[in-house]
């Protein structure tokens, strides 16, 4: 509940030093901002506490979830000076907007009640939908932004209509209400319910962009500001899978036989629609949005099997995917600004002329794609364990075949930077402070692959 | 005994209203018809005594979307009058599924024992003074977070229309 607080007033603030004009105060005081909002979520550990009449449950899972979407987005920040540094406006709109969705990110995480999972997803949502139309003379954002809008509205149609359903015949908005009925009425839930439930299902999917409903994500991906994709493809997906990891593991738990067949479904079919598609991209913006695709597939493997270790596996998951997105997306957007394209093409002999780039990029793809011992690989090899002790086998091995897949698309770069040369690009003059930040993320990267216990243990 | 009356009113005004909104030929025509249709059902509202939804209802829908369609209308120029050519089989596809969203519909009533309810006017629950108490007591916090949706909307509104300097 501090966090939300806080970065209310942050928001604000932010808006407020656009107005006066200046550029090199906004930055820093949203950094700090966000590292004392990251403290005042951290100390109400350990203190399980309900707010407002349940609207918002403040428990473990809530803070960590909090921490790692502030996280993601002190990174994306950390960043942006590198992204908008030609930019001569203080930018106050677009980071008011990043922040306001951060605040509908929480919210997802921390809800107890459907109206504040609606209304969380809204927040997020409309954030993006403007951020993805950000560069306003862009035909590209500006399609991205309009696709974005109208399938995800028609996502979220679909997602009210299914929490309507649920509301009709449970008669409360409230989680734990929802499964005492269920508890109550195991044997005789009418079908209206279960419609609900898969169309909720179907909004949530959506918003993880899980097959069959990923058509939205490699153009609104692609076509968005790369410091936005990368900033939508992370804390979207964390906070969207959080929701849905919230909502099954309080409410649906007792119909969770029902759910299992749909979310196997979307798992199996986002896993190798995405791996397959990611194989044949040469643009690293459509690879990498793919790539996200695919990573929703094993996220959903947590909830499918709902073990005891499934929140912990799903948090250090998220985390490793967003920081290994990040750092990626942190060296696309230097080779774009510099080379022009995201085609792959741009990338050859970067390691030569740039290696601190060119090393953090290997870092973030290998962990990715799962290699020991980075981050990447511990994550999946919790995430098929708790899989594999639910006992769903098949869904171990089409998880395990998608990750060999994935090898293949996330060495291509690698390949470019270390073993083509360099035709006639020039070094890509950074700065000092960008150096040290993209390393820091890296071998952040690979400290986390040492330590999965702790961040698994947490929950 | 007067309100059975009104309702028999209201409800053939907005099935008039409804239908004329398919059979008139004018784009402009129909738009009218379907606030008529709106302000019927608002009068429902009101004998339901959910005055706060009748209100909103007219802001909303006869307000501000009907502003919408009729700027449309007008801006992109389609009040044209006349027959839009319809082929045979988008004729015979509009049937079919006119027809089954028809046979469903009969087929929810059929199965489902609606439920009568005694003095319906009596129901507190749709005046605005209850609906506060709600919305204040039991919702307050999605009532506030719904101010911070609000505000990016805005933000957002403001940053697409404003003009940029570079």
């Amino acid at each position: 509940m501090n966090a939300i607080i806080a970065l209310s007033a942050l928001a604000i603030l932010t808006m407020f030093f656009g107005v006066i004009q200046k550029k090199s105060v906004l930055l820093p005081l949203i950094l700090s901002g966000l590292i004392i909002v990251f403290f005042l979520n951290v100390i109400e550990w350990g203190t399980f506490k309900h707010y407002y009449n349940e609207m918002f449950i403040a428990d473990n899972f809530n803070i960590a979830f909090t921490a790692a979407l502030i996280l993601t987005t002190f990174l994306v920040f950390i960043f942006s000076a590198l992204y908008y540094r030609t930019v001569k406006r203080p930018l106050e709109d677009i980071y008011a907007l990043m922040l306001f969705s951060l605040i509908g990110g929480i919210t997802m995480a921390s809800f107890g009640n459907i109206t504040m999972l609606f209304i969380g997803i809204e927040t997020l949502s409309i954030s993006f939908y403007i951020l993805a139309g950000s560069k306003k003379f862009d035909v590209a954002s500006n399609e991205a932004a309009l696709k974005y809008f109208l399938t995800g509205t028609f996502a979220t149609g679909f997602l009210l209509f299914g929490m309507a359903l649920i509301y009709g015949v449970s008669g409360s908005f409230n989680l734990q209400a929802i499964n005492s009925y269920i508890i109550a009425n195991k044997e005789s839930i009418p079908t209206l319910f279960y419609a609900g439930m898969i169309l909720v299902f179907v909004g949530m999917a959506f918003k993880i962009a899980a097959v069959p409903f990923h058509f939205w994500a490699p153009d609104v991906y692609t076509g968005s500001p790369t410091l936005i994709t990368a900033f939508m493809s992370t804390i979207g997906k964390v906070a969207s899978i959080a929701a849905f990891y919230r909502l099954i593991s309080i409410t649906f738990l007792n119909v969770h036989d029902f759910s299992v067949d749909i979310l196997m479904l979307f798992a199996i079919a986002t896993i190798i629609v995405g791996n397959l598609s990611a194989m044949t991209q040469d643009n690293m913006k459509r690879m990498l949005a793919y790539s996200g695709i695919s990573n929703s597939g094993y996220l959903l493997f947590a909830i499918i099997a709902m073990g005891p270790k499934s929140a912990g596996t799903l948090l250090y998951f998220s985390i490793s995917y967003a920081i290994a997105t990040i750092t990626a997306f942190a060296v696309i957007m230097l080779v774009r600004e510099e080379r022009g394209t995201f085609s792959l093409q741009d990338y050859k002999g970067l390691a030569k002329q740039n290696p601190v780039e060119a090393f953090a990029m290997a870092v973030a793809m290998m962990s990715l794609a799962g290699i020991p011992p980075l981050a990447g690989f511990m994550a999946k090899y919790n995430i098929f364990s708790v899989a594999m002790n639910g006992g769903y086998v098949w869904l171990v091995i089409v998880g395990v075949i998608g990750s060999m897949i994935s090898v293949f698309y996330y060495f291509k770069p690698i390949i470019y930077m270390y073993f083509h040369r360099a035709d006639a690009h020039k070094k890509i003059e950074t700065t000092k402070a960008y150096k040290i930040h993209i390393l820091l993320v890296s071998i952040l990267l690979i400290i986390l692959g040492f330590l999965p216990g702790l961040v698994i243990g947490l929950l | 005994m007067l309100s059975k009356y009104i309702f028999y009113f209201l409800s053939s005004v907005a099935i008039y209203a409804a239908l004329m909104v398919l059979i008139s030929k004018k784009p402009i025509h129909s738009v009218l018809y379907l606030t008529l249709a709106f302000f019927a059902i608002a009068g429902h509202y009101i004998l339901l005594n959910a005055q706060f939804l009748a209100v909103v209802h007219i802001i909303v829908y006869a307000g501000a979307i009907m502003v919408l369609f009729l700027f449309t209308v007008m801006l992109l120029n389609l009040n044209i009058e006349g027959e839009f050519p319809k082929k045979n089989i988008i004729k015979f596809a509009a049937v079919i599924v006119g027809g089954l969203i028809l046979i469903t519909l009969i087929g929810t009533f059929r199965t489902y024992d609606l439920e009568i309810i005694k003095n319906p006017t009596l129901n507190q629950i749709g005046l605005v003074k209850n609906l506060g108490k709600v919305l204040f007591k039991e919702y307050l916090l999605p009532f506030e977070l719904c101010s911070i949706l609000f505000l990016a909307a805005m933000v957002g509104a403001v940053m697409l229309g404003k003009k940029d300097i570079q």
